[in-house]
């Protein structure tokens, strides 16, 4: 039993009637039972994309990069665009996981599973796009700072593409392992739960030996807590590392101090409306309302409206500096091209999703209207896409000399990769909510009895209770 | 004495059986090969090596992919002259079509790979041009005749000979006609005269595809003299062109180029430039770079020159102009009479009143014998029009025994091809000697291909007494034959040409040791240069003059055509690298098309902006006029007259032609005319629609505008004699970040160069725009080629390419060239991106590929403030080891083409990032011939290859550590206040500077500078 003490006014953060058996049943059997009609045309709508996208992928390595509409002006497009994306994406899972446990937010524990699972597709999608997009891919170990016989040749540690590979890789390691290690209590109870000898063997497997004992469960919550440290620093370090890619350039657009804490904020804010838009579909898809309540959703939509603003700001600040700053080039670049010229749509996209929808998120109302949250986290996510591609593309399209002015559309194997990733993201997931624990069952049950509705319910006759009555039985109970 | 023998022991004396036996056996060992079998083996050492062994070597064996099999032979026998590695040279000389320009031939193992001007010329002095420059990959054109045939099947030389020499005989006094283009060969002349001279009535008909038959005409009207005079720019201070584009097409561009940057070369301490005006319809490289330019229909050509010359002072009426042009004629009538004696006057027309018009305002302004010289008079076009006309005539009423075609191809550039078609099909005997199986040879019975220019020996005069020669660089590739040695067989001589013309030589420059001086120059020349001539005017002006004044008036839309820089009349077309060379002005490549001015344009609802630009797609239309039509994309050309349509000859060449022209354009040769006298290359008259249907244009560069950034300087001589440090005021700012903010302005070591550092120069006021350096450096550095898809996707590999900017109002626009390439930043922003190190910066200053190091992030290109990186998008040149992946819509990976590859330079793979190299390969030869030679790298011992190429010498390279260098004069002294880098502000340190562009023109008013200047003032 919890010391703390949650005061009824808060929501619970679990709905309904429940007991540790009933939320175990309620999280596992999904797991024990077969998937739903909706889970097949899911998976396989999924792998069909993936397909597509191997093949776009394949087809660029054979004949060449110049399958793609890049061109001598325009070097990024898509590619990287999607990259950052993607990685943005992953950010919600690390602050969730790490900074939200740091913080002893509670209601984290509805939403970080799946937030930690969506990291590290979104991390396994976002590192697809900066090995492919190279000229010669079977090359690629080429940026591994390992001992060689070429000299031995170094890798160039000024380059920040470079430092993206460092930045990335530990990334996800560290989600890997946060989200791994959390799982393993979860693992091993439905190991303990099976019937099939299959499912004892493979779970026991994932399980490690998991045994609940207490030493266990003592370095079990010391390990989170030290994943936690490591990993809050890598929710700033990651995108402020993706944005070093462009603010170290000298392209005007790109070349901007602000783009650290711009890109921290970019990548939180779409990192939790797809967190949204991912468990609005599978608390109704696995029945898990009770668990992903609408004050999740909230907690959540008050992070994009903060976020989003932030964002906001920081659009804000780029043209004012690119007019306060008195640089013609980026001046041209911010007023002229971007937000006017033959991408200027692009710009106004982005503007719309990212800085005038989310503020519909100031009213409560809106906050926990399950439709409103579903159709801007989708929102978001088109203009958090488009704000990458505006800073790529809009920078690249028009810079310095005129001569070498061009334009960018994507052609189909760009677009078919980006569908592909799409594929790879949702068949992982779909395997994902199949076979694991959407829900941190342990961590779910820790605060079941401070925050579940029902024990909320039990405190409700202590909380009407007078003071002095409630402290005169305390005192004469021994 | 009996050898003493010691024993070591009992045994040994006694010599027994078990000694010997162990001796025998000393060292051996029982080898313990197990015979149990393998399975049960306990697998000894040994047993264990030899398994391993073999089963390493059986692993290595089947893993090991099938290596191609290159054959490489090495000489039996080398030859004395050959050491492979080592480049040879070989003087030669280019006169296709009549243009003159002497060379020299960079050879490496027998195989011409570079053509270089001769600067032993007086003429030409090592100028050439882009067309000069790709006639190297002609050579090795998979399109070439490879044999002699009859009706289209191989047979030998000597039953080619039998048959024609049979054919010839059984003519029956049918004339024999010779039809050429001009050759400007005195021996060869000779050789066809021997020749026809065998038969009655024969003749030799010149016929140049564009032709300068009005010139010829009104010389001989005017002077009595059926020639062109040669042209001394470099003595004119008011040039006035009526329509000429001398620095692009007109006679010899490449002689004409180098006069007139010779009154273009400005610095402060000498403040001097010729002006030059240009009168003329569409944009041509000549108008771009004019000091004035006037827009004008071709219908107006003929006023204007009248308007000229009564501005002059000639005895005519002036024909009523309008506003601007009228403005403009007594602007240049005013610079040529203020330079009297220092005046030329030159016109593009091939009509013979016009060109008698500007010999008037020749003779008036005292061009003859100061800038026009009759003395030796050029040969460059020998052609006259009517000529041909009647030969096409008397071909169709069946006059006519034999046409022996050389060099010329009327079946497909005639003006009205089919009648010359059906002629030919009247003449009993048809011979070909062209190098393709083009419009013309396919029609003839007997072809008997001629060698390329690089495999053949030859005499050139330029002018009277100005020989450049040419020597085999290379055996015949194929089973071609030398014309003039047709000739000699077919005249019953039995002399070889090689020994024909080395017997004319040798006996007219007194034997063996001239002649072999002669070849190793190239060059014979007067000792010293004849004195200009002049000649005396007698023609008849006042009838010239009413006959252009009784000219039919224009209509509604008038049609111009011309050549472009790089395809010029056509012969070329099928060369991949001129045929993706950027027009000049248009930037387009691939194709030809109808240039329109911007207002022409709105009325078919497309126009210069961002929709125009980022569409390759540009809408088509219908131009009718004399009956004919074409049907080409149009493109937005500001400069050109709203009224007026150009379009580019040499276009829409058939099928078996070659890979790269075929298909390519639109023939526009059927809308020239025939006035009686000359070819009218024009249209008064024409109709225009739109068909509603698009076609992309392959374009390099889609904006045209500067958009006023400070890439570009320029000001006006007025502006710069005044105060010659206003061009570059704004660099006066960066003096406030200290003096050493090289080192400050960085957070990156600074680099030392403590040897040399390299740096170059481009003149903006003498780069015309040509490109002849792209080609130059495409042919040196195995730049690819990747066809028109690739240019419309912006993927085109040229490592340095010319901006060419308009500014000013569209309809009269201000043209700036500026040729952009790798910058080699000292503080390189490409450099510290690339997360492999593959582009790193070299001691002497050079930013450097690791081609193999190279992974394609391509972040480098998009952080290169100039955009000068290029990716190797595909794999244009088969360096890419994946199968069937190969992009090449050109034919430059046939085997044959491959031998024009510099093995110097390392061709790129796909997926690899390239660009300008300062020519490294050639910086390292000059270093090490310098070390070998015990000297210091002398000045201009190390030069790149667009520096060779540029015939204006705009382009100066060289060691700025040098003091006496002149790259490092031009930085230090002579040029301080021209001198620019463009991009200075973003701190990325070019080692190439730019001299800022003068205009002799009128100051314009700088009503926006004024306020800057009073502030300034005030503060001081």
């Amino acid at each position: 039993m919890h010391l703390k003490y949650e005061s009824t006014l808060r929501e619970p953060l679990v709905d309904g009637v429940k007991d540790y058996h009933q939320v175990t049943e309620d999280i596992i059997s999904p797991i024990e039972g077969k998937p739903g009609k909706l889970w097949y045309v899911g998976f396989f709508i999924s792998l069909a994309l993936l397909g597509f996208g191997a093949f776009s992928v394949f087809w660029q390595i054979y004949f060449g990069v110049g399958v793609w509409n890049l061109n001598k002006t325009v070097g990024w497009g898509w590619d990287i665009t999607n990259f950052v994306w993607w990685v943005g994406i992953g950010h919600a899972g690390t602050l969730i996981s790490a900074i939200l446990l740091l913080f002893r937010q509670g209601w984290r524990t509805g939403v970080n599973r799946a937030a930690e699972a969506m990291t590290i597709f979104a991390v396994m999608c976002a590192g697809q796009f900066p090995i492919i997009h190279m000229g010669r891919v079977w090359m690629a170990f080429f940026i591994l700072p390992y001992p060689n016989t070429r000299g031995p040749v170094w890798v160039n540690f000024n380059s920040p593409l470079l430092w993206d590979v460092f930045a990335i890789s530990t990334y996800f390691t560290v989600s890997l392992l946060f989200w791994y290690s959390g799982l393993l209590p979860d693992f091993a109870s439905v190991r303990d739960r099976a019937k099939t000898k299959l499912r004892k063997l493979l779970y026991g497997v994932a399980s490690f030996g998991w045994t609940g004992s207490t030493k266990h469960w003592q370095r079990h919550e010391a390990l989170s807590l030290v994943l936690a440290g490591l990993a809050t620093p890598l929710v700033l370090s990651v995108h402020t590392i993706v944005s070093f890619d462009f603010a170290t350039s000298v392209i005007p657009g790109w070349h901007t101090t602000i783009f650290p804490p711009y890109f921290v904020a970019g990548a939180i804010f779409s990192g939790f409306a797809m967190v949204q838009t991912l468990l609005i579909i599978t608390r109704k898809i696995v029945h898990l309302e009770e668990y992903i309540t609408v004050g999740h959703m909230e907690a959540m939509n008050k992070v994009i409206v903060l976020t989003g603003s932030v964002v906001g700001c920081a659009y804000l600040t780029e043209l004012f500096m690119a007019w306060y700053g008195a640089n013609p080039y980026e001046f041209a670049t911010f007023f002229k091209y971007r937000a006017a010229g033959p991408l200027g749509w692009s710009y106004y996209i982005m503007m719309t999703c990212n800085v005038v929808t989310p503020q519909v998120f100031w009213f409560r109302k809106m906050r926990r209207s399950v439709a409103v949250t579903f159709v801007m986290s989708i929102i978001v996510n088109i203009g958090m896409w488009f704000e990458r591609f505006v800073i790529i593309c809009t920078s690249l399209y028009r810079d310095y000399l005129p001569s070498s002015w061009s334009y960018y559309r994507p052609s189909w194997p760009e677009v078919g990769f980006y569908l592909g990733t799409f594929g790879l993201f949702f068949t992982c997931y779909f395997l994902f909510a199949k076979y694991f624990p959407v829900i941190a069952l342990a961590e779910i049950k820790a605060i079941l009895k401070t925050s579940g509705q029902n024990y909320k319910e039990k405190m409700e006759v202590y909380e009407e209770e007078p003071a002095e009555k409630f402290a005169h039985d305390v005192a004469h109970s021994h | 004495m009996e050898q003493k023998k010691y024993w070591k022991g009992l045994e040994e004396l006694h010599n027994t059986d078990a000694h010997q036996e162990i001796v025998k056996n000393e060292f051996s060992e029982e080898l313990p090969f197990e015979s149990e079998g393998l399975l049960n083996a306990t697998t000894p050492r040994r047993d264990f090596l030899k398994y391993l062994g073999f089963t390493t070597a059986a692993a290595a064996i089947a893993a090991s992919c099938e290596t191609p099999v290159r054959k490489a032979i090495p000489y039996v026998n080398k030859p004395e002259e050959i050491t492979p590695g080592v480049a040879n040279y070989y003087a030669s000389s280019y006169s296709i079509d009549g243009e003159y320009v002497p060379l020299v031939v960079k050879t490496r193992e027998g195989r011409p790979i570079k053509i270089e001007g001769n600067t032993l010329s007086s003429i030409t002095q090592g100028a050439t041009s882009a067309r000069v420059q790709g006639a190297v990959l002609s050579l090795y054109d998979v399109a070439r005749l490879r044999f002699p045939s009859i009706s289209g099947t191989e047979t030998t030389w000597a039953e080619l000979d039998k048959q024609i020499g049979a054919a010839l005989a059984g003519l029956g006094g049918a004339p024999v006609v010779l039809l050429s283009s001009t050759i400007l060969s005195p021996s060869t002349k000779k050789v066809i005269g021997e020749f026809l001279a065998k038969y009655s009535n024969s003749r030799h008909v010149v016929y140049d595809a564009v032709s300068y038959s009005g010139m010829l005409q009104a010389n001989e009207a005017s002077y009595g003299k059926k020639v062109i005079p040669s042209y001394h720019f470099e003595n004119a201070k008011a040039i006035v062109s009526l329509g000429a584009d001398f620095l692009g097409t007109w006679l010899n561009p490449v002689e004409y180029s180098k006069q007139f940057a010779q009154t273009r070369k400005i610095n402060a301490k000498k403040p001097e430039m010729s002006k030059h005006f240009q009168f003329e319809s569409t944009m041509s490289l000549t108008g771009a770079n004019a000091d004035e330019r006037y827009t004008h229909k071709p219908s107006e050509t003929g006023a204007v020159a009248l308007a000229l010359l009564a501005a002059v002072g000639g005895s005519v009426t002036a024909p009523a102009l309008d506003g601007r042009l009228k403005e403009g004629v007594a602007k240049a009538a005013k610079e040529l009479k203020a330079n009297a004696g220092k005046a030329l006057v030159v016109s593009g027309s091939n009509d013979v009143n016009v060109q008698l018009i500007v010999n008037a305002i020749n003779n008036i302004v005292g061009a003859n014998g100061t800038t026009i010289d009759f003395a030796s008079p050029s040969n460059y076009r020998q052609g006259i029009d009517s000529d041909m006309a009647k030969l096409v005539s008397d071909m169709n009423a069946g006059s006519i025994g034999a046409v022996l075609v050389y060099g010329v191809n009327p079946a497909y550039d005639y003006f009205e091809s089919q009648k010359f078609v059906d002629g030919l099909k009247k003449v009993k005997l048809s011979v070909s000697f062209n190098d393709r199986n083009d419009e013309t040879t396919e029609l003839c019975k007997y072809v008997a291909p001629d060698h390329h220019f690089l495999e053949n020996w030859n005499d050139v005069e330029g002018r009277p007494g100005y020989y450049s020669f040419a020597q085999p660089t290379i055996l015949p590739l194929f089973k071609t034959r030398a014309i003039q040695d047709t000739f000699l067989t077919w005249a019953g001589n039995t002399a070889a040409w090689a020994d024909y013309l080395k017997n004319e030589w040798v006996s007219k420059l007194g034997g063996q040791e001239g002649w072999d001086k002669a070849l190793q120059d190239g060059i014979v020349e007067p000792a010293t240069a004849p004195a200009l001539g002049g000649a005396s005017f007698s023609g008849d002006v006042a009838g010239a003059a009413a006959k252009i004044n009784s000219a039919k008036k224009g209509g509604k839309y008038e049609l111009v055509l011309y050549e472009k820089v790089a395809i010029g009349n056509g012969k070329l077309s099928n060369n991949p690298w001129l045929q993706e060379m950027p027009d000049p002005i248009t930037r387009a490549t691939w194709d030809n098309y109808a240039c329109v001015s911007n207002t022409l344009a709105k009325t078919f609802s497309t126009q210069l902006g961002d929709d125009y630009e980022i569409n390759a797609e540009k809408k088509v239309l219908k131009i009718k006029t004399n009956g004919k039509e074409i049907v080409l994309p149009l493109l937005i050309v500001p400069g050109i007259h709203p009224e007026v349509i150009a379009i580019a000859v040499g276009y829409g060449r058939g099928e078996k032609v070659g890979r790269a022209a075929a298909g390519i354009g639109k023939n526009a040769y059927p809308l020239v005319s025939y006035n009686g006298q000359t070819f009218d290359y024009f249209a008064i008259d024409a109709t225009v629609e739109a068909t509603g249907e698009k076609y992309p244009l392959g374009l390099t560069q889609t904006h045209n505008s500067y958009e006023g950034r400070p890439i570009v300087k320029e000001t006006t001589l007025e502006e710069f004699i005044k105060n010659p440090k206003e061009v570059n005021e704004d660099r006066l700012e960066l003096k406030k970040f200290g003096p050493d903010f090289r080192k400050d302005g960085t957070l990156y070591p600074n680099y030392s160069y403590p040897g040399i550092k390299w740096g170059m120069s481009i003149d903006l006021n003498t780069c015309f725009g040509c490109g002849a350096c792209t080609i130059a450096c495409q042919a040196e550095n195995n730049v690819s080629v990747v066809g028109k898809e690739e240019v419309v996707k912006a993927h085109e590999m040229h490592w340095i390419r010319i901006d060419r900017y308009f500014s000013g109002d569209e309809n009269n626009p201000e043209v700036v060239f500026q040729p952009m390439l790798c910058q080699h930043c000292d503080n390189a922003p490409c450099e510290n991106v690339c997360p492999v190190g593959a582009t790193n910066h070299s001691s002497e200053g050079i930013n450097q590929m690791a081609y193999n190091r190279c992974i394609g992030t391509r972040y480098c290109a998009n952080n290169c403030p100039y955009k000068v990186r290029r990716l190797n998008w595909r794999d244009w040149n088969g360096a890419d080891s994946f199968e069937n992946n190969l992009y090449d819509v050109a034919d430059m990976n046939d085997n044959l083409t491959r031998m024009v590859l510099n093995p110097d330079v390392v061709v790129r793979s796909r997926g690899v990032m390239e660009k300008c190299s300062f020519c490294v390969q050639r910086l390292q030869e000059a270093k090490l011939d310098a070390k070998k030679a015990g000297h210091p790298l002398k000045d201009g011992a190390a030069k790149t290859a667009c520096q060779q190429a540029c015939g204006a010498d705009a382009i100066v390279f060289g060691n700025i550590n040098d003091k006496n260098s002149e790259i490092y004069k031009i930085r230090n002294e002579m040029q301080t206040e021209r001198l620019y880098y463009v991009l200075e502000e973003t701190h990325v340190l070019p080692s190439i500077s730019y001299l800022a562009k003068i205009r002799n023109k009128d100051a314009a008013p700088k009503a926006e500078k004024e306020p800057a200047h009073k502030e300034e003032a005030h503060h001081a």
